[in-house]
Parts: C-alpha cells; structure tokens; sequence
C-alpha cells in the first residue's frame, strides 16, 4: 500500500452526535434551515407563492357568501338557536382558520418527504445524520408561520368588508388552546408523511384525510348538525376541541357544543398522536429503506 | 412510393392523429385505477360541509332567502350542481397543462412537436380524452348525489344539460388553448392554471348565486363560460325552464366559445413558433 | 473493525451482504384487470431479483476502491447499503467502525455521499443556499460551516458563481456542487457513484483529479463505482468486478490486466510481405496463439497486416521487427493492443461490461 494510514483512526467523527446539548442544538438548527430552504423555495415560485396567501381568502368567500344567501343577512335564528350566537360572519371566520392549518398537517408537513422526492434530493438528505423528523417539523414551521400570514391577511380582509366583533380579551386564552392543537396536529401530520412515504398515490391519501379532517371539524357548522358517529370520531382529531375551545374565548354569547376540558382533551391528543407519529414513521423509515423506495414515485 | 404516405386527406390523417391521442391519453388514465376511481367519487366530500353548514344555519333542507335569490329553495341540488360543473374546470384545465407537463417530462414532448402534424390536433385529442374522462366522473358525482339527496335525472332534463356541458366544454378546450400554448414558453403554467381556477371558483356561481357578489364583481363573472353554463344547467335541473327560454343565456355563452377557440388556437400556433425558435422547449 | 486473523483495519467491511427485491411486475395499461386472473395461476417462486448476492469487501484506510460492473450490476445498491439508504437483508455492513444497522447515524456521519449527481440538489436555490442547508443537517456548527463552505467553493472554483441559482449552472458545475455537499462534514470516506457520468470532457478530468486528491493528500477512503474501464484503471487502487450482484474478482489493476496477457495483440502493416513470412514470425514467436497474414491491395493502398495475438506485446514488438527487417519488408504501421479491464471483465463473466468509454 503506497498511502500510510497510520493516523487513520476509526470511529471517530466531525458531525455532532449523541445524547448532549451540542447535537440537540444542531438538530433544531436543521429544522430551522429546513424552514429557511422552504422559505427560499417558496420566493421562487413568487406567483404560486401570492396565490398561497391568497388562498385562505378565496376559499373562505364560498362558505360566507353561501352561508349570507342561505339566512338573507349574517344573523341565523338557527344557528343562535344551536350555539348561541348567530352571526355567521364571525363564526365561519373563527372556523375557518383551522382550515388552512388541517393543511398545514396534511399538505406541508405530509408531503414533505415526496416533495423531496421529485426534487430528486431525498437520497441526499437521507444519508445526513439529521433525523429526518426534523425535516418534517421544518416543513411545519414554514407551513404555520405561512398560514399564520395568510389567516391575518384574512382577518383584514373580513373585517374590512363585513367588520367584525371578537373578543379582544379572549386572543390570548384562544392562542394558547391553538399552541395545543398545533402539537397534535403536527403528530397527525407526521402519520400522514409516513403514510405518503410508502403508498404510491399518496396525494390520495391526504386529500382523504383531509377531507374527513374538514368534515369533522365544526368550520362553518357547529357539531351538533353532524350525525352522531361523525360527532364522536370528531374527538380524535384535535380540531374539533380545539374550535370549540377558541370560539368560547372569541366569540362573546357562543355557547359550547359539546362540555368538555379542552385543555386536557388536547393535551392527550397532542400526546397521542406525536407519540403514534413517531412509531408510524420509523416502520416506514424502516419500510422504505427495506424495499428501496426512496427513489421510486 | 412515400410521397403516398402524405397524401392521404388532410381531414382523415388529422382524425387519427386526434384519436390515437385520445386513445392513448384514456390509457395514461386506465394506468391508475385508483385515480380513476377518486375522481369518479371523491369530488363529493368536497362540499359535504355546504350541506351541513345549510342545515346548521337554516334548520332545515329549505331556505325562503335563497329562493327569493336563486328561484329554489333547495340548497342541496345547487350545490351538487355547482361542484360537478366545477370539476370540468379542475380535469380540463390542470388535464391539459398536466399533460404536456408529463410530455415534456417524459422527454416525449419535443418528439411530438418535430412530427409533421399540426399540434393543435395533437391538443383536440388530449382534451378530447380529458372531456371524456371528466364526464365520466361527472356523470358519476352525479349520480351518487342523485341517491343521496334525491335529484331529478330524467332524459328530459339531461339531454339539453348534456349540450351545455359540451358548449362548456368547447369554452375550456380554448382557454385550455391559451393554456398550453403558455406552457410551451413559461415552465410553472401550473400557476397560471392554478389562478384561473381559482378566478372561476369565485366569480362564477359554483357555491353561492351571482346575486351574493359585489356588482363589479358579478359583471366580471359574465365573462367567464362556467358562469353562464352554471345559470343555465340550474335553470333546466331546478326550475324546469327549457332551452329555449334561455336563449340570451345560451347565445352568450357560444360568443364566449368563440372568442376562445379563436384566442387559443391563435396563440398556441404563435407560441409554438416562438418556442421553437427560442429552444425553450426542452428546459423544464 | 478490527480483523481477528490480520488485524487489519478497514473502513469498510462487508460480510455476505445479501439484497433482494421483488420484481416490477410490468401488467400493462389493463393490468388492473388482469391482476385478479394471474391471482388463478399459481404464484411464481422467482418473483425475486438479487442485487447483492453474499458479497463480502473490504476497504482499507485511504485506499482509492473502485466497484466495476455493468447496468444493473448491484454497483448503486452496495453504495446504498454502504450508506445506510438499504437495510441488507443479510450479513453485516461496518463502515468506518460502525455497524450499518444499529449505528445508523454514526455511518451517515462518517460517510460522504454523491449518488443521483447533479439531481439531487435543490436548482431552485444557489450553490451556497444549498450547501448551507446540508450543512445543517450534516449538523455542523454555524461558523465552522460557513467557513468550511467557503473553502470547498474556493477549491471547486465556484466561488464567482456561489450565488447564482443551480438552475443556471452546466451539468458539470453541479457535479461539482454535489461532490462538495459530500465533503462539507470532512467524513473519513466517500461513496461515489458515477461521479463522472455524463460530464464533458474537462470536468470529469478535473472531477477525477480532486477524487486523486482526496485520497493522497487528504486520506480518504473512496469507493467508486463506474462503468468508465479506464477511469478506474487510471484512478483505483484495488478494483471488484461485479456481475448480477456478484464480485467476480478484486485486485489492482495491474494485477487484473495480468490475468488476460494472452490476448495482447500486435498488428503490423507491411508491404510487399515475402510468402511464408506467418510461418517465419510464428517460429520466432513460440508464445504466439495466431500470427495470421491478412492480405491487402497496395495498389488501392491498404498494405497487407500482420496479426499476432498471444505472449505479451513487449516481448513480441522487437523480434517481429527485426523479423521483418532481415526479409527487407517495408513496415507501415505498427499497433499494439493491451488488455483493458473490460478484457478481463468479459474474461470473467463472459458478459460485455458496456459500451460506454470514459471521454
């Protein structure tokens, strides 16, 4: 051998790693890169990227507009009648910034492995000692302080053309039920990313659950018009309790639908699904890495 | 000897050039059942919520505001309504960029443009599969919806429907036009499919009546085919209006057809010379 | 890992690494529907492809591996399972100390990785956005990426262009990009899969001199894979041959070139050649397995050849010539053949190990 190699010295590496504060900093810098590279991605597509914070906007006119055609002005009899308060503007508004969160799970965080895929640099990022949930979880972080822009674009634009009346003193309490619902939606949103990960059609999948992720959700409807199995199942997902917790806060005469702690409601949502999140991800992990997957789509 | 191969009629060999893409567009889509059979029912949980935020907000199946608005108190119907005329914006318009996207991601797209046929021919079979499979999943939605909530589907009433879809259809097909030919130069013409979607979805009457837009807003709407198509469709399906009386209605939206037929089938040829020219063809 | 019967250390290790995978299965536009008829036959047993069939390597410290082997071979696999992407379904992977299996992150933090090329980078983002993005998830310190960024552009000439988005580079620059992601946390060994694949032939010149170099002055181990025969004869220190996941054979270059020295061939064109010439040279030359005379047309101007295949072309040049000189032949030209590795490949296997020739 022409080379020496005796100052080659196994097992030794320049990444951080192990159980210290030095390689969870470096873990939380990775999630917070892979926001920044979303960011980055997302002011280069500067049409599509307008479009996106837009969109909360554009999806909201049909439910209002409907919902004003259907009771000839913004106050339901029927709607004070189920919940308390009948001014469906508020309401639908209050309702409605979930929407774009239920995408945040399903569409951002769910797809952020594929997308990585038709990029091409899956494989790349595969072989990163990074843990790859903190790619996930960037994506979340991009996707949340995104819609968040979009919801108050929202705000404005509802109060501007129909005024609004919220409780002001209820913002903070309301944040802090959203906090909650954000760690069980993200649990949710890794399922789904695990799931996108080995199943072919995976836009499918998502457009499911998101789907039934809208239905159960108390948008533009309180739950009680859902029939009885929907209310129940309802109480897996955390958006559920989470609207009804907000509303509470918000909305001055809304009575809650459905009696129950929130707080706690959330807190074992957000427990559950983060935990079965990370147990549903490694199998894939494991799964893809089996069957060779990563490349193919 | 060759020059024979040539010299068939213009009309015949252009007829096959737009079948064999048909055929092998419906193949693409025979490829994925699961997709197929999504778009056949899926469409429908899509505005399951309306629905029930009807019921939340009226109290019932009936609404007496909406009937002084609409001329039907039944919200449902209109809703179904709305959704699966929309659909044939989502599959024509995203079917027709997809399409050449996939071309062109394929490598297949230069192969096309080089033969020596008119693309335009090319695109009449692409959409002509797109409008096939489209209604094959409207007719679908449709149906199911008609189990559900109970609408009225007799030949009476959907054969006239089944000509405005396809004067709506022939509206799309141009817009889809101007469409591809955008394609051809600009790389994300997803993004300007995506805008004119959602254009359509707000200032036509997919969910709500006209009447409930701005009136700015509402004589936008009237340039645009799907508003017209959703005016008429209702009036025959909910109120029992016939054709005839919905001339001015139906006149339009033939104007409208024309206009982008016209528009598209210029531009696309103008495009494809440009991009030949500029060789932007394969950089995608 | 540490070798009982040796002691020697290697970087990498295999020990029967075994992959399987499942065949596509190709049911055509309707398959759908024929899916429920096959259901009726009875289920094929060899529904399985083996890309990696008990394969056992082993990679010392700084030495330059290069993993021969035609398409579909199991070359882009074994880089997998180096790196963590497969799980082997069998035998056990070691690099750099590190099982494959249970220390999963310690592999990929010892290992760099080109594979997939100039694809596998975000176009949309600038050479350094991209290497800042890695070096996040290859978990470095803030300041000490930044600045190790900045020399791997400088050292890949890219530090005019660092800012300007991928999309705008040529394929070669972007090879460059990606080879300098695998270098950003200065692993100890790199996986390079086809790292000089459809580059023109400047850069993969100068690709090919910063491989050189990582392993001379910088100590790396390297494995390579490649179906460019010269490009590893010029580059590796050992090479594998490897056929339907199988290695056929590793060894120096030298070494494998030896085994096919038989077939080194010597062609001479001569004119106006004297008759009984072949029989002349063949008992000058008794190593020789065919001295044959093909006769041309001078007038036309293609001189009559001489071929002689067989002992090593060395030998054989000089003797022909004096051989030729004492009968006064004019001599034209003279060619000499040597065995390449694709020789020895289609020697080995009897398979063609490509067309493709590096540039």
């Amino acid at each position: 051998m022409k080379k020496s190699n005796k100052d080659y010295r196994l097992r030794e590496v320049k990444c951080a790693t192990g159980f210290n504060w030095s390689n969870l900093k470096a873990e939380l810098r990775a999630i917070w890169e892979s926001n920044i590279k979303a960011w980055k991605l997302d002011f280069a597509y500067p049409v599509s990227f307008v479009r996106q914070l837009i969109s909360p906007v554009v999806f909201m006119l049909p439910f209002l507009l409907y919902g004003l055609a259907l009771i000839g002005g913004r106050y339901s009899e029927n709607l004070a009648q189920l919940v308390g308060t009948g001014d469906v503007v508020a309401f639908i508004f209050t309702g409605y910034i979930m929407m774009g969160f239920i995408g945040t799970a399903v569409w951002a965080m769910g797809f952020s492995m594929r997308r990585e895929q038709w990029f091409g640099t899956l494989e790349a990022i595969y072989v990163t000692p990074a843990s790859r949930l903190g790619q996930i979880l960037g994506m979340a972080l991009h996707s949340t302080v995104h819609q968040g822009i979009g919801t108050i674009i929202q705000f404005i634009f509802i109060y501007v053309t129909f005024g609004l009346v919220l409780n002001i003193g209820g913002i903070l309490p309301a944040l802090g039920i959203f906090a909650l619902m954000l760690f069980a939606l993200y649990g949710f949103g890794i399922v789904i990313s695990a799931l996108s990960l080995i199943l072919k059609e995976g836009w499918i999948v998502s457009d499911i659950f998101y789907s039934i992720m809208t239905i159960l959700s108390p948008v533009a409807y309180p739950l009680i018009v859902l029939p009885t199995l929907a209310q129940q199942a309802s109480a897996i997902f955390p958006t559920a309790p989470a609207l009804i917790g907000m509303r509470s806060f918000l909305i001055e005469d809304y009575i809650p639908e459905v009696v129950g702690n929130v707080f706690l409601h959330l807190l074992v949502l957000g427990a559950v699904w983060i935990l079965f999140g990370v147990f549903v991800f490694h199998l894939a992990d494991r799964y893809v890495r089996k069957r060779g997957m990563l490349k193919k789509f | 000897m060759m020059e024979s191969v040539y010299q068939q009629s213009a009309l015949r060999s252009n007829l096959f050039v737009v079948w064999n893409e048909l055929i092998k567009n419906m193949k693409f889509l025979m490829a994925y059942p699961i997709i197929f059979v999504f778009w056949a029912v899926f469409p429908i949980f899509w505005f399951i919520p309306f629905i029930f935020q009807g019921q939340a907000f009226v109290g019932g199946l009936q609404s007496a505001s909406f009937g002084q608005i609409t001329g039907t108190e039944e919200f449902i119907p209109f809703i179904v309504i709305g959704s699966v005329l929309n659909s044939y914006v989502n599959t024509l318009l995203y079917g027709m960029g997809e399409s050449i996207r996939r071309e062109a991601l394929q490598g297949t797209l230069d192969y096309v443009l080089v033969a020596p046929t008119n693309k335009v021919y090319v695109l009449i079979g692409k959409a002509l599969s797109e409008s096939l499979s489209s209604t094959m999943f409207a007719a679908s939605q449709l149906a199911i919806s008609a189990l559900l909530f109970g609408m009225n589907l007799t030949l009476g009433v959907m054969l006239p429907v089944f000509l405005i879809v396809i004067l709506l259809i022939l509206g799309l097909y141009g817009l889809s036009l101007v469409l591809a030919a955008f394609s051809l130069l600009y790389k994300q013409s997803h993004d300007v499919s995506e805008t004119i979607g959602y254009v359509f979805y707000v200032f036509s009457p997919v969910r709500y009546p006209l009447e409930s837009l701005p009136f700015w807003a509402q004589i936008f709407g009237k340039i645009i085919p799907l508003t017209y198509a959703l005016i008429i469709v209702r009036s025959i399906m909910l109120l029992g209006a016939s054709l005839s009386s919905l001339y001015f209605e139906v006149l339009a939206l033939l104007a409208i057809d024309a206009v982008l037929i016209f528009a598209g089938f210029y531009m696309f040829n103008w495009m494809e010379n440009k991009a030949k020219k500029s060789g932007a063809i394969s950089h995608y | 890992m540490v070798n009982n019967k040796t002691s020697e250390v290697f970087s990498i290790q295999t020990i029967n690494l075994t992959k399987r995978f499942a065949k596509k299965k190709h049911r055509g536009v309707f398959g759908f529907l024929r899916r429920n008829q096959s259901k009726n036959k009875n289920k094929e047993k060899n529904d399985v492809t083996v890309a990696l069939n008990k394969v056992n390597i082993e990679i010392r410290p700084g030495e330059l591996f290069g993993l021969l082997g035609p398409n579909g071979s199991g070359k882009t696999t074994m880089i997998k399972c180096l790196s963590t992407i497969l799980i082997p379904d069998e035998g056990t992977v070691t690099v750099n100390g590190f099982d494959a299996q249970k220390e999963t992150s310690m592999v990929r933090a010892s290992v760099g990785m080109v594979v997939g090329g100039e694809r596998s980078l975000y176009w949309k983002l600038t050479a350094r956005d991209n290497l800042r993005y890695f070096a996040s998830l290859y978990k470095m310190h803030k300041t000490h990426a930044k600045q190790r960024i900045e020399e791997l552009l400088e050292n890949f000439n890219l530090s005019d262009r660092a800012d300007e988005r991928l999309e705008d580079y040529s394929t070669g620059m972007r090879q460059k990009v990606a080879i300098a992601r695998a270098l950003l946390h200065d692993p100890p060994i790199l996986l390079l899969d086809e790292p000089t694949l459809g580059l023109d032939p400047n850069f993969a010149r100068q690709i090919r001199r910063q491989i050189k170099e990582l392993t001379e002055k910088r100590g790396k181990t390297i494995l390579l894979t490649t179906h460019y025969m010269d490009e590893a004869d010029k580059l590796c220190d050992r090479v594998a041959f490897i056929n339907n996941g199988n290695i056929v054979a590793v060894d120096t270059p030298n070494r494998l070139k030896a085994m096919v020295k038989e077939t080194e061939l010597v062609e001479v064109a001569v004119y106006s050649p004297p008759a009984g010439i072949e029989k002349h040279i063949r008992s000058l030359l008794p190593d020789a397995k065919v001295v044959k005379l093909i006769p041309g047309n001078e007038d036309e101007g293609n001189p009559s050849r001489i071929k002689i295949i067989g002992g090593t072309a060395e030998e054989n040049v000089g003797t022909i010539i004096d051989a030729l000189r004492q009968k006064n032949v004019r001599i034209g030209s003279l060619n000499v053949g040597v065995p390449t590795l694709e020789d020895v490949f289609i020697k080995l296997t009897g398979a063609k190990l490509t067309e493709g020739r590096m540039q």
